[in-house]
């Protein structure tokens, strides 16, 4: 018996001194559980002599000793063969550039549309959509622009054969939402607009944001303040909201609303054109006329809209300098922001 | 609009620092844009609205100013000494259409000497953008800036029969104006005509044969109202735009007529030693009639969304000149003639709103009812099919809506081209007349573009909107379109599988309807390479392949262009939830199996063949690898297979596999004629 503990000890301590190294362990495998001079060979081989009586439990000891051998060279062996190959093998340089999967990119004006969205989204504002080729009852009449009406100066338009037009502005679905829906409405309509002009700072196609939310006594202070709070996430918690007087034909009151510069913190700047003042979005209250040409009760219901320019909001954001640049189809632009 | 701040400051009673007073205008709603030092003095551009002509002049201006600051506006005083022969018999003013003329004043003054202004006039002018001329024509433009009343002075022994006649032209009257073009009118222009002929174009601009020139003795200086739509017409189509148009068309003051031609007068009199003639002719059949409104201050307070003190309302409305007269909270008004834009309530609540100040406005968020906000359906469907472009490693571009007609034409090959070019009428170039009813001409012209630029690899991806005309109204659908080219990365040239990669990629991700791909596409695709998208039913939804060679050239472009492009309209408005399917709990078996074959058999007829001849324990077939080449006969392709096998309830033997393997090569040998290797 005693002959078994010996051989599993000193196999132990060969095994654990052989560790790591995949020659010595196999050196031990051999002294061992090698088929011609393996130690295991030769105490198989003292079973014959040993007496009937003690054959039973020497065999059982004997089985159980080959099982831990045989497990723990096993287990050895694969170690050692990791630990060597860990060592083996070039060096690689590991300030190398990686190998980057392909990464794809949206447009500029894209992320800050979604941008905007998100922020509206959370306010519990609807995403709407329309056409952008327009007649001129929602493109116009229907929000207080009468044929031969000055303001149709500014938004000189693109027309198509059949009285058909390119919509100069997103506010006609603010006119096809009203005319389909009861209020409370509270929705945004991103999309893309067109007016004829095209110089450094205009382009014949753009992109625009509008805003609608019309309600039972909304008032001036709603609208102020929605504003802030859409300004404030989208630009910084410290930026500076003014609103001030100005005038769109759909709103009454109307408000012009700035930003303090965020270039230069409103001490002026070439962004801000020395003012300390970037101009951002148009606003005010929904003109009664313009309830009533979509079926709103102007007595009952009273509402705020507001719109801007995705495109500039991006320049701004990103630096971009010119409006135009952002059409050229140019892949290295939109790179840019992947 | 520039103004002049020392001029401004003739109008107030006591002067206020210029910083507080540009702050102050721009918070009423009239935003100093500019301040530029000019002499001593200081020269502001102002931003005025479209909707107050009234501020488009230094009194108008200084009115606000006063409100604003708190300053009186001073009295004008006027200085005018007439002589003792009546106007009346020297001239005659005859208004024919009252609609179009509510109102002409006329003065005659007698024995001036057309002489240079004063240089102080002349600085004046200057600095407002004016050029000086004489005497005579800068006083009229000098009341114009001053009081905001376009005037006009005729040489009046020019005169036929020294009569004014204010009448519509006649169908192919003509007359050459001051800029000495001669002008082709019709019946729905207004002209001031003398006994003869029309001699101006009224409210725009005179006429050359009564210009004032330096024989000129007697004049007859004119101050009327004219029609504001009547003048917008007529100078927006003969494109002319002058100032006194553009404060004809937004509305000017009937009442302030009189006023002015009385001031233009006294001044023609004092720099050029002339004579005014005794009385205004005034001819004045349309008398303005006041409106009267009731503003309650309780209400615009509600509306407001804070309380709006009834002595600020009454104040800033008497500065403004409504004559407020109060009674509790109601105020009772009547809109003075200078201000066309108040026709209502709302209007009231506008201007008492702009000079309490929308600083004064608190901040209250609106509480509404709290159903979450949503998207439009064809938002989350663009924004899905974007971002599986981008997914795929695909960069955005945007390019016009607009395409050279040209090109349109060559659209009518493209596959998802349906309608007839939607032309604009009145395009900024003849390069950019149509509306595009592909996206794939100007993703070419931006390819052409990126490579000049020098880019090497191109993938990049469009998503817009594409219109055409049909049946008299103009469709729009929403496309996507992807171009690659170039090598990629690792320097391995792109291909046409890389396009249908990519592609596949994208319809996966936009729950796109199963699509079968089958050649097609010439000639904007090459024969060779070229596929069309087509639905169960035979609709095309899409095209994929290399751009062919003739379109390629047309485009510059010496690289092999991949091209595609979908119909997002064909695409699942929502896309199904993934169903989870129970994980296999045995292991797969793999049997690979080579196939030579004709090239006539495409990839899907031997996928379909194996597919229904395979035993159901075939969970998967894999295309590994394609070869054609020398010890193959010609029109021999070999296409190896992977046939991954499993058992759901438990593990197979390779034996199994083998044998199953065996029997569907068997049969298609038989069904297809195919060989193995």
């Amino acid at each position: 018996m005693s002959r078994l503990d010996e051989v599993r000890s000193a196999f132990l301590a060969e095994l654990d001194r052989a560790a790591g190294d995949p020659e010595a362990v196999e050196r031990v495998r051999i002294a061992y559980a090698g088929r011609r001079s393996g130690v295991l060979g030769e105490l198989t081989a003292a079973l014959r002599d040993l007496p009937p009586e003690e054959k039973r439990e020497y065999g059982r000891a004997l089985n159980e000793l080959k099982g831990l051998i045989s497990d723990r060279l096993e287990r050895a062996k694969r170690s050692a063969a990791t630990a060597s190959e860990a060592e083996a093998g070039p060096i690689v340089d590991v300030t190398l550039p990686g190998r980057r999967p392909a990464r794809g990119a949206e447009h500029p004006v894209h992320l800050v549309r979604r941008r905007i969205e998100e922020i509206f989204l959370r306010m519990g504002y609807d995403v709407e959509d329309g056409p952008e080729v327009e007649d001129d009852w929602h493109n116009f009449e229907a929000l207080n622009i009468p044929p031969d009406h000055p303001a149709r100066d500014d938004q000189d338009t693109f027309y198509l054969p059949g009285g058909w037009l390119l919509r100069t502005h997103t506010s006609p679905v603010q006119a096809r939402v009203m005319e389909r829906t009861a209020p409370p409405i509270r929705i945004i309509v991103p999309g893309r607009v067109y007016r004829r002009d095209s110089d450094l700072r205009h382009s014949p196609m753009f992109h625009q944001l509008e805003g609608l939310l019309v309600g039972e006594g909304i008032t001036f202070a709603n609208l102020k303040a929605t504003l802030e709070a859409f300004l404030h996430e989208l630009f910084a918690d410290d930026v500076e909201v003014r609103l001030r007087p100005g005038y769109f034909p759909f709103t009454e009151p109307s408000a012009e609303v700035d930003i303090s510069c965020i270039f230069c913190g409103g001490d002026g700047c070439g962004v801000c054109s020395g003012s300390g003042w970037i101009e951002i979005l148009g606003s005010g209250m929904v003109d009664p006329r313009v309830f009533e040409a979509v079926g709103v009760d102007p007595d009952r219901y009273t509402g705020f809209a507001f719109g801007l320019g995705i495109d500039r909001v991006a320049m701004l954001i990103y630096g971009i300098p010119d409006l135009r640049q952002m059409f050229d189809g140019d892949q290295r632009l939109t790179r840019q922001f992947a | 609009m520039r103004f002049d701040v020392d001029w401004l400051g003739d109008h107030l009673e006591s002067a206020s620092d210029l910083d507080t007073l540009a702050e102050r205008l721009t918070a009423c709603g009239c935003l100093v844009e500019l301040r530029d030092r000019v002499d001593d003095t200081e020269v502001w551009d102002v931003e005025v609205t479209t909707n107050r002509p009234d501020v488009m002049n230094h009194r108008g201006l200084a009115r606000e100013a006063a409100v604003a600051t708190g300053v009186a506006l001073r009295q004008i005083e006027l200085d005018l000494e007439e002589g003792d022969d009546p106007a009346a018999d020297l001239a005659a003013v005859d208004i024919v259409d009252p609609e179009l003329c509510s109102r002409y004043v006329a003065r005659v003054v007698r024995g001036v000497k057309i002489v240079e202004s004063p240089a102080w006039l002349q600085r004046r002018l200057e600095r407002c953008g004016i050029r000086p001329i004489n005497a005579v024509v800068d006083a009229t433009n000098y009341v114009l800036l001053d009081l905001g009343q376009p005037l006009h002075a005729f040489d009046l022994k020019l005169l036929r029969d020294r009569r004014i006649i204010v009448r519509r032209a006649a169908d192919g009257e003509t007359l050459v104006t001051l800029d000495e073009v001669e002008r082709a009118l019709t019946p729905e222009d207004l002209v001031i005509a003398d006994a003869e002929r029309a001699v101006a174009l009224a409210g725009i601009m005179g006429g050359d044969s009564t210009e004032i020139g330096r024989s000129t003795t007697d004049i007859l200086i004119e101050s009327a109202h004219f029609d504001a739509l009547t003048v917008r017409r007529t100078s927006r189509r003969l494109g002319m735009h002058t100032e006194a148009s553009h404060r004809f068309e937004r509305g000017s003051d009937p009442e302030m007529a009189g006023f002015a031609c009385d001031a233009a007068a006294a001044l023609i009199a004092r720099l050029t030693g002339g004579r005014v003639c005794r009385g205004r002719i005034d001819a004045y059949p349309r008398p303005w009639i006041p409106t009267t409104l009731s503003l309650d201050v309780g209400s615009l307070s509600a509306f407001a969304g804070f309380e709006i003190v009834d002595r600020d309302a009454v104040r800033i409305l008497d500065g403004l000149g409504f004559e407020p007269r109060q009674q509790g909270r109601l105020v009772t008004v009547t809109t003075p003639p200078h201000r066309v834009d108040v026709e209502r309530v709302p209007d009231l609540y506008e201007e008492v709103m702009r000079h309490v100040g929308y600083g004064a406005v608190p901040s209250e968020l609106p509480i509404l009812p709290t159903p979450p906000g949503g998207r439009n359906p064809n938002w989350r469907l663009v924004d899905r099919a974007r971002d599986a472009a981008v997914a795929v490693g695909l960069t955005e571009i945007m390019t016009w809506s607009f395409i050279d007609p040209e090109d349109d034409t060559l659209s009518n090959t493209l596959p998802l081209v349906v309608g007839d070019a939607a032309a604009l009428a009145n395009p900024l170039a003849a390069t950019q007349s149509n509306l595009r009813r592909s996206l794939v001409p100007g993703m070419l012209s931006a390819a052409r573009e990126n490579l000049n630029w020098g880019e090497r690899s191109l993938a990049f991806f469009e998503q817009g909107r594409v219109f055409w005309s049909e049946d008299g109204q103009v469709r729009e659908g929403e496309r996507l379109g992807v171009v690659i080219s170039g090598p990629s990365d690792d320097d391995t040239p792109t291909g046409f599988s890389d396009l249908k990669g990519i592609v596949e990629a994208i319809l996966d991700r936009l729950a796109y309807p199963e699509v079968e791909w089958r050649r097609g596409g010439g000639p904007w695709l090459a024969e060779a390479e070229g596929a069309l998208l087509v639905r169960d039913g035979g609709q095309v939804a899409g095209c994929a392949g290399r751009l062919g060679r003739g379109l390629g050239e047309r485009w510059q472009l010496k690289q092999p262009t991949y091209v595609a492009e979908l119909d997002l309209g064909a695409a699942l408005a929502q896309p199904p939830l993934p169903r989870f399917v129970p994980l296999p709990r045995f292991p797969p078996v793999m049997a690979d199996m080579t196939v030579e074959h004709d090239v006539g058999v495409t990839f899907m007829e031997l996928m379909d063949v194996v597919r229904r001849l395979a035993g159901e324990r075939v969970e998967q077939v894999e295309l590994r690898a394609r070869y054609t080449g020398d010890n193959l006969a010609p029109d021999a392709v070999r296409t190896t297979l992977r046939l991954v096998y499993r058992h759901p309830e438990r593990s197979l033997t390779q034996e199994e596999v083998n044998r199953d393997q065996n029997r569907l090569r068997e049969r298609m040998a038989e069904q297809l004629g195919v060989r193995f290797a």
